[in-house]
């Protein structure tokens, strides 16, 4: 026990201390209060950066060197005082300086973080109300997607479905921030049909803001749980503001996942509700998923197209029902629908399939992290036959207060879908899996492991031929 | 929690292999299991023995300068004082109690019975084939003419030594003359492909048995088979055995040279053939053949534990022979074991309680009996 308090306390004289520190900033992107809450959560300063590795971008650079510079500067007083230190009290103040030196380049740090801030503020203000101004004259279609979950799915499918028959655009991966939005916006050429714009809220009013930044013409709101409802602290805040599209786009088309309890009853009676079984006056027929793709059968009054993805689970059927209805409307033919949705295909890490050498299949899930999707996926793996199946899960983060109900839910779910084997990693939020298999009385195997990184090592040793492997969530560093 | 030495590398040509199958899957599995407590020991190629938990990841071996760093270290002794114990010797002793041990040594000094005597000697459980077994399977003549006693097809050969060949050379080639070409010149101790000759004619053979010779002083001439088709099966177990799936290895150069493989048509052929076909498309009746001369064999050698058959198939006539037997298959053949049904961490938890299970039945035996003889001798005959 004292070795590790040891060890702990050390960790902070490390020479990796301020790497460590940048790494914790550059990973927290930059936001200073997720950063402080990570500090005061950390105990080793040795071992935060393992699953990424800090990248030296300029903003990094600049806190690193002034990290060591000032470390080094109070080292070096902290030596000179011992040296000249004939007077009693020049010892007590390098040994005051001494212990005080790690917190002292994290407040300097953090002022650092401020300062740059203000500076960078008005630089902001007026490269965001250029990009306002263009987007403002743009002709194409802008397509806004807002939600808990789902986002880049669905983003990812419009862009696949859309692009069949349009000249589509959207910003790269998760540049969902108005300054990486705006860099998109510099990049565009003025004949684009169809624009597509990822909101990220992590506060109240962030969706408001990105509305009036971009001034979407058609929303889609995937659904409300609760993912992030640890900054929100209450799921009504999290629904208001990811509600803010709605409230923007008045009476334009809005798309709003039926599937989703939260989405579906804040819903007006205007919005398109789209789920496995439609969308409008679409109907699904024939639905069918496998490890192979997902196929289906969508008609309504006129028309009927017969489609398959490559996307896994019959949850994915009414984003991709959204995809169609909104090609229809955008005037795509029939036939350059079909091709479009059989173009659709798993987003890395997302329900991602791989089947090895030794005929192992694994379903790469590692980004998804929140429980309507969590639920979709057992569903999915639950109707999969001919091996084992396998389900391996850290649990989810950011779950707040809901924490214990979440994974006492995805037990039972478990347990009542009777999946063969349950792989958890120790932490605060896996007991409760455990808890919820118990009580749904659960006849499976359940594993656990110290570590993800010591499961996935592991998962090799322990499956054979025909095991089907789904890797749920993987936490990142600032939650391990 | 039972403690585990993985013994691996060792004065062989195949060292570096040892080290790659102490790891994947042995060690690697047991962590996987958990439970264990795991000690590597790695015998240097000079015959130095270490023994540090750094070396439970194979990362370890990847360092190009792993050798010099194990140098800094203290060298493992061990103690046979009831069972085997690790010792660090010094001012402070160090001493690990070791419950089983699970070697990983493929080749000389190792698989080839030498470490299974030491252990015998220590009083330990231990993984795998016993003394015998190892010591007879390492030597392709004794193997055949082991199995030839006990009814088991081999193909036809003859063998001899380097010390015979120099002094009846001619008598040699005489007796080689009653084989049928092509013939295979095989040095009788080496695994891999090391030292092994195709012959097609007589013109060659001088030739490819002065190659043999040096690498072995004792080497095995034996006739090829025609319209070849070769096989192999992993088999574990004491008593009761369970086999694995009957493969057949694709893309195996040891026969065949270049010609051969490319006039042969192997499936798929060249570097994009898949390393090994499982299960064996061979028909029903082949396999089942297989499958008995596989326990056949097994049990005439005396294996318990893990050991791999190899089989020669004439897919004309459909006669099968037994080719050879590897005691300690690389890496336990843990791919085919995989897709047979047995996960790495079954495998090797099983080989341990094989283990156990094997040692607790030998001590059930009497080794010693009193005897009055030391008394009864005496006068001017013992000097």
């Amino acid at each position: 026990m004292n070795t590790i308090f040891l060890k702990n306390f050390l960790s902070r004289y490390s020479p990796k201390y301020v790497r460590s520190l940048v790494y914790m900033m550059q990973a927290s992107e930059y936001h200073v209060r997720d950063f402080v809450r990570w500090y005061l959560r950390t105990l080793n300063f040795a071992q935060v950066e393992q699953r990424k590795k800090l990248v030296v971008t300029p903003k990094a650079f600049v806190f690193l060197s002034v990290g060591y510079l000032v470390l080094g500067l109070l080292y070096v007083f902290v030596v000179w005082a011992v040296l000249v230190g004939i007077v009693w009290w020049k010892y007590l103040l390098s040994l005051f300086v001494f212990l005080g030196a790690p917190i002292a380049i994290v407040i300097t740090m953090v002022g650092l973080l401020l300062v740059s801030r203000y500076i960078q503020m008005p630089v902001e203000y007026f490269i965001v109300a250029s990009a306002k101004e263009k987007l403002r004259m743009h002709p194409a279609h802008k397509i806004a997607v807002a939600g808990s979950f789902g986002k880049t799915s669905m983003r990812e499918i419009l862009k696949t479905v859309l692009g069949a028959g349009k000249k589509v655009a959207a910003p790269p991966r998760s540049y969902n921030t108005p300054l990486g939005i705006s860099a998109f916006v510099k990049s565009l050429k003025g004949d684009e049909e169809v624009l597509i714009f990822e909101m990220g809220e992590y506060y109240p009013k962030d969706i408001k803001r990105l509305c009036a930044f971009v001034q979407p013409t058609v929303g889609v709101i995937t659904g409300v749980n609760e993912a992030h409802l640890e900054k929100f602290k209450d799921i009504e805040r999290t629904k208001k503001t990811i509600f803010e599209l709605a409230d923007y786009l008045g009476d334009k088309p809005i798309y709003v996942n039926g599937e989703n309890e939260l989405a579906q009853k804040n819903g007006r009676p205007t919005d398109l509700l789209y789920s496995r079984f439609g969308v409008g006056s679409w109907k699904v027929q024939k639905p069918k998923s496998d490890v192979s793709g997902t196929s289906f059968v969508l008609q309504n009054e006129s028309s009927k197209v017969s489609v398959r993805s490559q996307l896994l689970g019959l949850h994915q059927i009414g984003p991709l029902s959204v995809a169609v209805d909104m090609a229809a409307d955008f005037g795509l033919s029939l036939e350059a629908i079909e091709r479009g949705i059989s173009e659709t295909k798993p987003f890395e890490h997302r329900l991602e399939p791989r089947t090895d050498v030794q005929g192992i299949t694994i379903l790469d899930d590692s980004y998804n992290g929140n429980p309507d999707g969590v639920r979709a996926v057992i569903e999915f793996l639950s109707s999969l036959r001919g091996g084992r199946r396998w389900y391996v899960t850290p649990g989810l983060v950011e779950m707040g207060k809901k924490k214990e109900d979440v994974h006492k839910e995805i037990g039972a779910h478990l347990a009542k879908a009777g999946i063969e084997k349950v792989v958890l990693v120790k932490n605060s939020v896996t007991p409760f899996i455990a808890m919820g298999l118990r009580d749904a009385r659960y006849s499976g195997e359940v594993v656990w492991f110290d570590r993800a990184l010591d499961a996935f090592a592991a998962l090799p040793n322990l499956t054979v031929k025909g095991d089907i492997v789904l890797l749920q969530n993987d936490w990142p560093d600032q939650y391990a | 929690m039972k403690t585990i030495a993985v013994i691996f590398g060792g004065r062989s040509a195949e060292h570096d292999v040892s080290i790659i199958t102490a790891h994947i899957p042995i060690i690697d599995s047991l962590q996987a299991a958990g439970g264990f407590d795991i000690w590597p020991v790695y015998i240097t190629k000079v015959g130095d023995w270490y023994a540090d938990k750094a070396m439970n990841r194979l990362a370890f071996f990847k360092q190009p300068n792993y050798e010099a760093v194990l140098k800094k270290q203290k060298k493992v002794q061990l103690s046979f004082d009831k069972g085997l114990t690790l010792v660090w010797p010094g001012l402070r002793e160090k001493k690990v109690k070791i419950d089983v041990v699970f070697p990983s040594m493929h080749g000389t000094y190792g698989e080839d019975g030498s470490l299974m005597g030491l252990l015998r000697m220590a009083k330990v459980p231990f993984v795998g084939c016993d003394m015998a077994s190892s010591a007879v399977a390492m030597d392709k003549a004794f193997t055949k003419q082991v199995l030839v006693a006990e009814g088991v097809p081999v193909v036809p050969f003859t063998w001899f030594t380097k010390v015979s060949w120099a002094q009846s050379k001619k008598y040699l080639l005489e007796k080689i003359s009653t084989l049928k070409y092509p013939l295979f010149v095989k040095p009788v101790h080496l695994g891999s492909s090391i030292g092994i000759t195709k012959v097609k004619s007589f013109a060659q053979l001088e030739n490819a048995i002065e190659v043999a010779l040096h690498y072995d002083d004792k080497i095995l001439v034996e006739e090829g088979v025609e319209d070849l088709i070769e096989v192999t099966l992993p088999i574990i177990g004491n008593y009761e055995l369970t086999l694995a799936s009957v493969e057949r290895p694709l893309n195996k150069t040891e026969f065949f040279d270049f010609k051969d493989k490319y006039l042969s048509g192997g499936k798929g052929g060249g570097v994009n053939s898949e390393y090994s076909e499982i299960p064996a498309n061979i028909d029903a009746e082949l396999l089942k053949q297989v499958q008995d001369l596989g326990r056949k064999t097994y049990k005439t050698l005396g294996c318990c534990g893990i050991a791999r058959v190899d089989f020669l198939i004439n897919s004309a006539t459909k006669k099968i022979f037994v080719n050879e037997v590897n005691t300690l298959p690389g890496s336990l053949y843990q791919h085919n074991w995989k897709k047979s049904g047995l996960s790495g961490v079954k495998l090797v938890t099983k080989l341990i309680s094989l283990a156990e299970e094997r040692f607790a039945a030998e001590q059930q035996l009497t080794h010693t009996f009193s005897s009055e003889i030391l008394s009864k001798v005496g006068g001017p005959k013992v000097q």
